[in-house]
């Protein structure tokens, strides 16, 4: 994976392993939130496929009996019952209403049907489909008036589930996409990082602890020759102490020659 | 003049009737119903019609075919043969070939009517209108804005002026009124109708009236139905039954207080001739009564062929014609709509 290799530019320091420690705690956990997020958009996503399919079974059917109770009428009541009938219609009392609902944070359109009243009892105009066709076929058109009814309310149902179904797909190829994302590129970075500091602060350790074994030897090496010198001194002390009983110095006497030899001004030669 | 007029009937009227009995031979028959109802597709039933009167009609009609255009075809033939009909007739039998057409009128009338009062296009509305019942001034009806104006502008030059004045009284426009109008103009028209029958005597009166009685019967038991329910009250109810018919006067009595289909039932057994329709049909079930009211006037349509010399003939041929029609509509949608088990459902036989 092209993400493994890759680390944030940090400087690894304690802190920013602390704060590297407290990311990853955090993706985890949003990791897992939006997980459970997609499962529960699946769900309701699968809810709504099969109510999908429920719906547009049911579709075909109604809409095949609507059509053919138009046909019914116009067989009972004439050709021109439907002339009659659309030349009628002043507004059209059906309604649709959209809302929105909430589903894991995702909201989604609602599609509901109404009857508007205004339209339905208020006007002159809707008198009229009760008595149209009174002669002839007025059950008939009352029917089909009916089965259409049906098939709007089929309709405007299979709307709201077919936009609820595209929006819900988008919601879940999002959360799918960002729980992909933390899986894959945001937690193995942080992990990364993590390692990386952790590896740099353990080779600073390991410096540090040869460093140290380092100024260890040189501080036993120096001690030794303090040690070797002392010993000299001591040695050299003892052999004084001895000349010096025995009533020169070996130094002394050295010295002696040496200082005579030089520091003597009374002497011309 | 009963017994009288195959005297002097050929003069005038016989090459038409020959006509007529000739046009009634290219009425589909069973056997062709059959046939149509095995087709699978409209243009099956294309290629069926092709073999019938209605080939030069459907001919040149692009393959994918619609139920409309079939109905609009078949309903240009039925009006070329009435024109063709119209242009040969002497008096009285013109008028009584123009009556046969004031109840399309009628429609077209209130058709524009409805349509001036939601302001939609006139020219729009005029192609919608049933071809037979038009005439010249129709156009001009949009002007109207209320029924006086209606009257006074339009109609009075119209052979439905008289019919308007029964309900010239109300007087602004609106779609309750409009279809009570409907049926008021329909109501006279038949009135009128039946007048002009029994004035023309004989075996026309005789048959005539006899259909025009079933034809007023059954508009008051389907008003009845049709109303139960609505804010009709019974006296606009009783207001927009026929005065003539079986059921006139006491039958419309016991209908106009009917409160649902039962009731109508009852009312109705007490008449042989409609006992024999209610006693087809179940208990609280009416779609299958428009069915059984289709079948008996096809049946009475049929029978006025038995006799000769009279009017009767070219009603009875105009109506079969749009029961052919009718026929042909359900048959294509059936087919159309892939719901071939419903075909014989409302497929009336003619002969």
């Amino acid at each position: 994976m092209a993400g493994q290799n890759q680390r944030l530019n940090v400087v690894p320091t304690v802190t920013m392993l602390g704060v590297m420690k407290a990311r990853l705690i955090g993706a985890t956990r949003g990791h897992a939130l939006l997980k459970k997020k997609s499962d529960a958009l699946t769900v309701q996503f699968r809810a709504i496929l099969k109510k999908i399919v429920a719906a547009k079974e049911s579709m075909g059917e109604t809409m095949r009996a609507s059509s053919f109770s138009l046909a019914e009428a116009k067989y009972v009541a004439g050709d021109g019952v439907r002339h009659v009938v659309l030349q009628s219609v002043r507004a059209a009392s059906v309604r649709v209403r959209s809302h929105q609902e909430n589903v894991a944070g995702v909201k989604l359109p609602k599609f509901s049907h109404f009857v508007d009243p205004a339209a339905a009892s208020g006007g002159p105009s809707n008198a009229s489909p009760s008595l149209t066709g009174l002669a002839r076929g007025g059950q008939q058109v009352a029917a089909c008036r009916a089965a259409h009814v049906k098939a709007i309310e089929v309709l405007v149902e299979l709307a709201s589930l077919q936009t609820s179904f595209l929006t819900l797909d988008e919601a879940i190829k999002t959360t799918n996409r960002r729980v992909n994302a933390l899986e894959n590129v945001v937690k193995p970075r942080i992990e990364n990082t993590i390692s990386y500091i952790k590896g740099e602060l353990d080779e600073l350790e390991r410096e540090d602890f040869f460093r140290l074994k380092k100024i260890q030897g040189y501080k036993k090496r120096e001690i030794e020759r303090q040690m070797i010198n002392a010993k000299l001194f001591a040695e050299e002390q003892l052999a004084e102490d001895l000349a010096l009983k025995r009533g020169i110095s070996v130094g002394a006497a050295a010295n002696l020659l040496v200082a005579g030899g030089e520091k003597d001004d009374d002497i011309i030669f | 003049m009963y017994g009288w007029e195959m005297l002097s009937f050929n003069i005038h009227d016989g090459f038409l009737e020959a006509i007529v009995r000739g046009n009634r031979s290219g009425l589909l028959t069973a056997a062709d119903y059959n046939n149509l109802c095995q087709c699978e597709t409209l243009d099956d039933i294309k290629m069926h019609l092709t073999a019938t009167e209605y080939g030069p009609y459907l001919q040149n009609e692009p393959s994918p075919l619609h139920t409309t255009t079939i109905v609009e075809k078949c309903t240009l033939k039925l009006v070329d043969e009435y024109k063709h009909m119209l242009c040969q007739a002497n008096e009285p039998l013109s008028t009584f070939l123009q009556y046969i057409t004031y109840g399309h009128m009628i429609d077209n009338v209130v058709l524009i009517v409805t349509g001036t009062l939601h302001e939609r296009d006139v020219n729009e509305l005029l192609e919608k209108c049933h071809p037979l019942g038009m005439f010249d001034s129709i156009a001009s009806l949009a002007v109207a804005q209320n029924m006086r104006e209606l009257y006074r502008l339009v109609l009075v030059d119209t052979p439905l002026a008289p019919y308007f004045s029964e309900c010239i009284t109300s007087e602004d426009l609106d779609d309750m009124n409009i279809e009570i109008m409907r049926n008021t103009l329909y109501k006279a028209y038949l009135e009128d109708f039946y007048k002009f029958c029994q004035k023309l005597g004989g075996a026309t009166a005789e048959i005539m009236c006899d259909l025009l009685s079933f034809e007023a019967d059954r508009r008051a038991v389907n008003i009845t139905i049709n109303s139960i329910g609505t804010e009709l009250t019974r006296d606009d109810r009783r207001k927009l039954y026929s005065n003539f018919g079986l059921l006139y006067p006491y039958g419309h009595e016991e209908l106009a207080v009917c409160e649902d289909v039962d009731q109508v039932r009852g009312a109705m057994e007490k008449y042989p001739p409609y006992q024999s329709i209610f006693s087809r049909i179940s208990y609280g079930e009416s779609q299958m009564l428009d069915k059984a009211f289709y079948e008996e006037e096809v049946r009475r349509l049929c029978l006025s062929f038995e006799q000769q010399f009279h009017y009767a003939v070219f009603f009875a041929y105009i109506r079969l014609r749009e029961q052919e029609i009718r026929n042909l509509m359900w048959i294509s949608e059936c087919v159309a709509q892939n719901q071939k088990n419903r075909v014989h459902d409302s497929v009336v036989f003619i002969f």
